[in-house]
């Protein structure tokens, strides 16, 4: 079993169209794992049926039990978020701007401040509609991704391919370097770069490869709307090439790419052009992931 | 010699861990004793974010002469571990405990 990862640095470049177009040509040889939590929007275009679904623990929240709390104010006067609410002599906190240090917790005297695992979302395990398992979550408000849930999400997913014999696990990365990108790296068999011909499309690219060559991931790249600018195109291919990172495909700027999504489709179900480059990339990945 | 693998379960024939931060267990194995010892990480697993620093943080304490590892260490875990003396040896994340140690004891893993 692969592990396969789409990321692309930079956001809007395509990479989740271009991640369930992959799910579509896959048919039911995979586990997709959604792990772009931040603005998770795979399931508008592969529909899943939410089958199964789990709390996600994250971080903590302090909570003042008020018949043990004497209205001393130190809770008030060390935290740095303003996260105490003193309404006369009663202190509540605030659960949006908590952050969970547990400073107040700590200097309470009277040992009135607790600090409890606090619900951060939910976890999916689903099919979608081409048959296929798909584990995807959503946040709660005011949550955000994490490496953790990253790493619970495609652990999810490895042991369903495991159970089910799957050859492949497809992983929607999320954009940029930070934390939730090098969960979603650690483990991983291959890369696929979406990028798109801008100046910060290459930039983010550059950076996100420095972190993908860090764990020594075999990459491909795919670049998409490659006709918008070509002479960024051609920076990007002798970028690829000096960096070993085999060049899947271009992809022309089409506007039924857009229509598609409006539709709630995948750009498979909905454009034989670009349908036909995409399968051609999809085996392109399979040989090149595999070799 | 102390080798510390990242490790899937508390036993000798568990899955090596690809991971290195959010790594279920580490085994640190020392050959001069022949003594293993399993070390429960998720302590560091629960954390949202950070892990790999927090579990570079726990090698730093545990002082083994080589750790053997999947993909490797991130960018802020390898900053970490390059403070100490240690050899970083990847590719070990498909296989068993068994065999990582079989390969690298034959020089078949990547060192970093």
């Amino acid at each position: 079993m692969k592990e396969i990862v789409v990321i692309s640095g930079k956001g809007g470049t395509g990479k989740t169209s271009l991640t369930a177009s992959f799910a579509m040509l896959a048919q039911d040889d995979i586990i997709v794992a959604d792990c772009d939590v931040d603005a998770a929007d795979m399931h508008l275009l592969l529909k899943p049926d939410f089958a199964k679904t789990e709390d996600f623990y994250s971080g903590e929240l302090a909570i003042i039990d008020q018949d043990e709390c004497n209205s001393c104010n130190l809770c008030f006067e060390v935290c740095r978020f303003d996260a105490i609410t003193v309404n006369g002599r009663q202190y509540s906190v605030d659960q949006v701007n908590c952050e969970g240090c547990a400073y107040c917790s700590r200097v309470c005297a009277v040992e009135a401040i607790t600090m409890q695992p606090q619900i951060a979302g939910k976890v999916f395990t689903s099919s979608i509609k081409t048959g296929a398992t798909m584990v995807h979550a959503r946040l709660s408000i005011g949550a955000e991704n994490s490496g953790k849930l990253v790493a619970k999400v495609k652990k999810e997913a490895k042991n369903l391919a495991k159970t089910q014999n799957k050859s492949f696990v497809l992983v929607d990365g999320s954009p940029g370097v930070g934390c939730p990108v090098v969960s979603s790296l650690s483990g991983a068999d291959y890369v696929v770069f979406v990028t798109e011909p801008t100046v910060s499309g290459l930039h983010d690219l550059e950076r996100v490869n420095d972190l993908v060559k860090r764990f020594k991931i075999k990459s491909g790249c795919i670049i998409n709307k490659y006709d918008i600018n070509e002479d960024v195109s051609k920076q990007i291919q002798i970028f690829l090439s000096k960096e070993n990172i085999t060049h899947i495909a271009n992809l022309p700027y089409v506007e039924n790419f857009t229509k598609a999504m409006t539709l709630g489709k995948t750009i498979i179900e909905y454009d034989k052009i670009l349908s036909e480059i995409l399968r051609n990339s999809w085996k392109n990945i399979l040989k090149d992931c595999c070799e | 010699m102390k080798i510390l693998f990242t490790v899937k379960d508390n036993s000798w024939e568990s899955q090596m861990d690809a991971r290195f931060g959010r790594a279920e267990w580490f085994l640190v194995y020392d050959e001069a004793n022949d003594t293993s010892d399993f070390i429960d990480n998720s302590d560091v697993n629960s954390q949202s974010h950070g892990a790999g620093p927090l579990a570079a943080q726990k090698v730093f304490e545990l002082k083994p002469d080589v750790l053997i590892t999947g993909n490797g260490p991130g960018g802020k875990a390898a900053s970490v571990l390059n403070k100490m003396i240690i050899d970083i040896y990847t590719g070990a994340g498909e296989m068993t405990v068994k065999e990582a140690y079989n390969a690298f004891k034959n020089g078949k893993l990547a060192k970093e």
